[in-house]
């Protein structure tokens, strides 16, 4: 009851004196205010991108393989990798017939930057993608307008286009895309089908995809190009991955005839490799922002704690007559702490108030000019506000400790005896 | 020395008391063994030249202050086996201050500054209030609860300042030169408010240079150089008292 007495005493006072001194307090909490912007700001940026992550992996699918040529990873030599000889169609049709622990297997060969036109329009940096019918049962397939294409169109080798959503709104602006025609190489194809909007910050390729049948693909490029297959593998659970990699890492070896003293010659892909990526890109951001943090921080306690001091100089008297009507130590020591703790709690919803503003700011308008960042979001994320209290908070109570306990020592008598 | 009060139990009791200040080398005595016993309801006046002591007296009595050596005994209690937070404690409970300077808090209106001795005791809100305002209301300020000490004259401000005393329903009122900023007219409206509080049962130790002022008390103590020159009742008063009952 006493304590709760002077607790709402002690809050009434330091709202009191802030407002009494609004332009130094302001002054006195600057450094705070930026860094716990800082630190705001960053976890904003890190957290949409965590989400985007989380949409790439959601989009992929957590249970996908990709036995390829290249290792998504980067770990290993290019060098090395480039001297792999290529998976070719025969491989995944073997490789297919084999295996048969997983949900679905397709084979997907890329043709990176190429030109496609309509009857009017160019439209360059789209990859053409041969793969089987069954992409349709992946995530990635889901079909927005029309149908993927089927195993009869497939075995025929139809020239049939489904299109990814950014093509279609480039080829076919304002206009219905199915039926239409596209020339990738000079060769009509018809648009049966659009694949949905799927592009996140570390996928947006995908928008940019025309899928055809693989054998179509061949009878397009033929020898001409020089690329390897990759074998997407859905398993089916995430459990399951270890079992399925190893029994495909079997299958695989022994269709590129290699011997138990050999390396492999492919690697085998998944998701997991999004999340190291991002990870080792949260530490830079973090790393970077660190360091201005604590130097902001730092800054704003010596702020903190200077006003603080200037508090107590100025109040000896105050201080004097209440421990007179009965004040303890203990009291004085809180109510200055109290007041340090509330000025950086009030720096912090002014931080977070022109931080909120920030974000929704540039998640609303950079995007428009830098069409990567449209993975931020335009909203601070709530548990934010609890956290940049908490530290508030605390770094109140650190700086104000020492001022604090000057307040308490002060003399009644001495502080009592002169105007 | 009061023959009234022999079969009473003292409310204070100064054995031998001495405070010494210590300035470079030299030992500067405020208070030379001093003894007195002071009773319940007495209406003590302080006198003496600047100087001489006054004002450390009333801070020991006041437990602001802790004497050098001897014994300070209130309601019983042996001050000097006490800590901060027990002198703290007796401060609020025991005693009520009024000074010279009237010493209000500046930016809290009168109502705010006699509420402030029960929020250290620890009083709810709703109680600190109306407590707060029957004090005020005791001391005629009924119609400037929530005026600021600037907007007050010196004596309604030094009126907040014995609401502030009163408000706990202290056993000791401690008034060190309480009329020694005040025109003369302010200085008699204290002094009767001082005598109805002495009436209703309080006990009161005031200090003052004034003569006059003095005359209000029951009993005088001069006090020089750190010592006890004098202690005597007031005949005036006292006459003036048994005429009255
Ligand atoms: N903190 C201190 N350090 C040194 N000497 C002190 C201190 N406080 C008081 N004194 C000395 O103690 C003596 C008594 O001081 P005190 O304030 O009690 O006098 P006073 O009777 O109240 O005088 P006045 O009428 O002027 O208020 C003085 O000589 C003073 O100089
Ligand atoms: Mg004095």
């Amino acid at each position: 009851m006493k304590l709760l007495a002077e607790l709402s005493e002690g809050i009434r006072i330091s709202l009191d004196s802030i407002w009494t001194n609004k332009l130094r307090s302001f002054l006195a909490t600057l450094g705070v205010v930026i860094g716990i912007s800082f630190v705001v700001l960053m976890g904003w940026a890190i957290s949409g991108l965590d989400n985007a992550l989380q949409d790439s992996i959601n989009l992929i699918g957590e249970d996908m393989l990709y036995i390829d040529k290249w290792d998504w990873s980067g770990g290993k030599k290019w060098d090395e990798l480039r001297n792999r000889k290529n998976i070719t169609y025969q491989q995944f049709k073997q490789f297919s017939s084999d295996f048969n622990s997983a949900e679905v297997i397709v084979p997907g060969i890329t043709n990176w930057g190429a030109t496609v036109k309509t009857n009017n329009v160019n439209f360059t940096g789209v990859s053409i993608y041969g793969t089987s019918a069954d992409f349709a049962r992946l995530p990635t397939g889901n079909i927005e307008l029309g149908r993927f294409f089927t195993s009869f169109e497939e075995l025929r080798n139809l020239r049939v286009a489904v299109i990814g959503s950014k093509v279609a709104r480039s080829l076919f602006p304002e206009q219905n895309p199915l039926g239409k025609y596209l020339k990738i190489e000079g060769q009509d194809f018809m648009v049966i089908g659009v694949v949905k909007k799927q592009g996140t910050m570390l996928m947006d390729f995908i928008d940019d995809r025309i899928y055809i049948p693989i054998g179509s693909f061949f009878n397009l490029y033929g020898g001409k190009l020089d690329r390897s297959l990759s074998i997407g593998i859905k398993v089916g659970s995430r459990e399951r991955l270890d079992e399925v990699r190893e029994e495909a890492r079997g299958i695989m070896r022994s269709i590129r005839n290699l011997k138990p003293w050999q390396e492999d010659d492919f690697s085998i892909n998944e998701t997991k490799i999004f999340e190291e990526i991002v990870s080792t890109f949260r530490l830079y951001v973090w790393g970077i922002g660190i360091g201005m943090t604590v130097l902001a921080f730092i800054v704003g306690m010596i702020g903190i704690m200077n006003i603080m001091f200037v508090s107590v100089a100025e109040r000896t008297k105050e201080i004097g007559i209440r421990k007179s009507v009965g004040a303890n130590n203990r009291s004085i020591l809180l109510q200055f702490l109290m007041e340090a703790a509330t000025l950086c709690l009030v720096g912090a919803f002014t931080s977070i108030v022109i931080c909120s503003i920030l974000v929704f700011l540039v998640a609303t308008f950079l995007p428009k000019f830098i069409p990567e960042t449209g993975f931020l979001q335009p909203f601070l994320p709530f548990e934010f506000v609890l956290y940049a209290s908490l530290v508030a908070i605390l770094v109140g109570l650190i700086s104000g400790l020492m001022p604090a306990y000057r307040a308490s020592r002060v003399d009644p008598i001495e502080s009592l005896r002169y105007e | 020395m009061n023959v009234n009060n022999l079969n009473r139990n003292p409310l204070i009791e100064l054995k031998n008391i001495s405070k010494v200040y210590l300035v470079g080398e030299e030992q500067v005595f405020a208070l030379r063994d001093i003894n007195l016993t002071i009773y319940p309801n007495e209406y003590v006046a302080i006198m003496g030249p600047s100087g001489s002591g006054k004002s450390t007296l009333m801070n020991i009595i006041g437990c602001l202050d802790t004497p050098t050596t001897g014994e300070y005994i209130l309601k019983g209690i042996n001050i000097r086996e006490l800590d901060d937070n027990d002198l703290a404690s007796i401060r609020n409970k025991e005693i009520g201050f009024v000074f010279q300077m009237f010493n209000l808090l500046p930016r809290a209106n009168a109502l705010k500054n006699v509420e402030l001795p029960l929020i250290y005791a620890g009083i709810n809100k709703s109680e600190r209030i109306e407590r707060a305002k029957k004090a005020l209301i005791s001391v005629g300020l009924e119609d400037r609860l929530t005026h600021k000490p600037n907007e007050l004259s010196g004596g309604q401000r030094q009126k907040v300042a014995i609401a502030r005393a009163l408000v706990t329903n202290p056993s000791l009122i401690l008034a060190d030169e309480p009329t020694g900023n005040l025109d003369s007219k302010s200085g008699e409206d204290i002094m009767r408010l001082f005598h109805q509080i002495w009436k209703e049962g309080n006990t009161i130790i005031l200090v003052t240079h004034e003569r006059e002022i003095a005359m209000n008390a029951q009993r005088i103590i001069r006090l020089r150089d750190g010592r006890i020159e004098s202690d005597e009742l007031n005949p005036q008063k006292v006459v003036f008292e048994s005429v009255e009952e």
